[in-house]
């Protein structure tokens, strides 16, 4: 099958490749552009842990076909940082031991980044409805939310 | 994953020429929520995939003389941020809002939910309650077809093959400006309903002038109950008639068992789902109703 070029951004580089039109976005993230960092989770759109900021908006790239990103921006869990300075999410995560194993937290982080800037007053009720398509099996929730909660510009209650 | 031709149309009249040529060959795609999946799991085998994305005319939610008009690639999260809905059509937005999780509402669209043709589709239940019409073309063809006469059976429209859904649009309406809308899960994220509810009701001197109800997992597909409805019409509100409505809605359900609930759960449910809907609008239109 004829690769079809694709040309995107990716962490703020322009990035131009060949795609076979199946090809997943979170496959050719992962093998192609060697960012590891999304992870391929239930591969049927419910576990989020492929969560990438596609446009700024937080989508699956487990069900998104490479194709479909010609001229768009993408955001993974290695665009974040600023050099050697960690995202503010970033560090609340590590602060507040919101990381067990790991595998969640990519995804976790970026939709955190998306809920805090649709929402940056957000409150816990908020937060859980927000995030509640990422799952994370070590059930690490209440740290994860707390993490996310130390960010919120105005803390306030439900 | 099986291979496919991928093909991205920047117009609809392109699509249209291009389902004529490939007809099941073919599948639409836009938020790839559904399709991706059921290819991997060989339940499409489409060898062509068109791309909608791209296509202006297909998007965007605004009001088009007395009709508010839905583009089928209106995601599910326009759907809650819309000022349109949000604020006028409030039953859309509740049922978006308990749409599968924010990540996959972002992608998928209603266009989807409806070609899909689930017996759970969420956002087939309020758009039924709206009365919702279904625009369709074709090369050959253009026609409109009522919302409760597009599901077949479950996977199932009356959509041919070369044909796709172009617009939806209902009527800017007092009755549809009064609507509410319940679902129930095994969870509260990504979980595919057990029952659904949606209740449109307009009242005038304590008489039911107007109602639609619709449920959604207690079918073959989205139904409207129009037993109910005919029943409760031009009754004066009152407990007796809201029990009696909700024993006319169990029996007008046709649930099945499967992994998720049993049918007598569900067939209780969903009166009581209709229950809980019914008062909170009828509440809010009339004092003199109790309890």
């Amino acid at each position: 099958m004829k690769k079809i070029e694709i040309e995107f951004i990716v962490n703020g580089k322009k990035r131009r490749i060949f795609v076979k039109p199946n090809d997943l976005l979170i496959n050719i993230i992962r093998n192609d552009l060697y960012l590891t960092g999304s992870k391929y989770g239930c591969g049927i759109g419910e576990c989020g842990a492929c969560t990438v900021l596609l446009d700024g908006e937080p989508v699956l790239s487990c069900l998104t076909l490479a194709v479909t990103v010609n001229g768009k921006e993408i955001t993974t869990i290695e665009g974040l940082a600023k050099g050697d300075e960690l995202h503010p999410v970033q560090k609340a995560f590590l602060e507040n031991g919101a990381v067990q194993c790991g595998f969640c937290t990519p995804g976790m982080i970026l939709t955190a980044t998306a809920l805090l800037k649709e929402n940056p007053n957000a409150t816990e009720n908020e937060i859980r409805d927000y995030m509640r398509g990422n799952l994370c099996r070590c059930t690490g929730y209440v740290q994860i939310v707390k993490a996310i909660k130390s960010c919120v510009a105005e803390q306030k209650s439900d | 994953m099986s291979l496919f031709k991928y093909i991205s149309p920047k117009t609809k009249d392109e699509v249209l020429e291009i389902l004529q040529k490939e007809k099941s060959n073919a599948c639409i795609v836009a938020g790839c929520s559904n399709v991706l999946p059921n290819i991997r799991d060989k339940e499409i085998k489409a060898k062509v995939l068109i791309d909608i994305t791209n296509i202006e005319q297909l998007k965007g939610i605004y009001q088009k003389e007395d009709k508010i008009f839905l583009g089928p690639l209106t995601t599910i999260n326009e759907l809650i941020y819309s000022d349109i809905t949000s604020k006028e059509y409030k039953v859309l937005t509740q049922a978006a809002q308990e749409f599968a999780d924010p990540l996959v509402r972002n992608t998928a669209t209603i266009g989807g939910n409806l070609v899909t043709a689930s017996p759970a589709a969420d956002i087939a239940i309020p758009l039924l309650t709206l009365d919702a019409l279904i625009k369709i073309e074709s090369t050959r063809d253009k026609r409109e077809v009522k919302l409760k006469d597009f599901f077949v059976g479950p996977g199932e429209t009356i959509l041919q093959d070369d044909e796709m859904i172009v617009g939806i649009e209902f009527e800017q309406s007092d009755v549809n400006k009064n609507g509410y809308f319940i679902k129930i899960g095994q969870r509260k994220a990504m979980a595919i309903s057990i029952a659904t509810v949606a209740v449109n009701l307009e009242v005038r001197q304590n008489k039911i002038n107007q109602i639609r109800i619709a449920a959604g997992s207690v079918a073959p597909t989205p139904v409207r109950l129009t037993g109910a409805e005919s029943f409760l019409k031009n009754k004066e509100i009152n407990d007796k008639l809201v029990e009696e409505a909700i024993d006319r809605v169990r029996e007008e359900v046709k649930p099945i068992s499967d992994i998720r609930a049993s049918e007598e759960y569900r067939r209780y449910i969903s009166g009581l789902l209709f229950k809980r809907a019914f008062k909170k609008l009828a509440d809010s239109s009339i004092h003199q109703f109790t309890n």
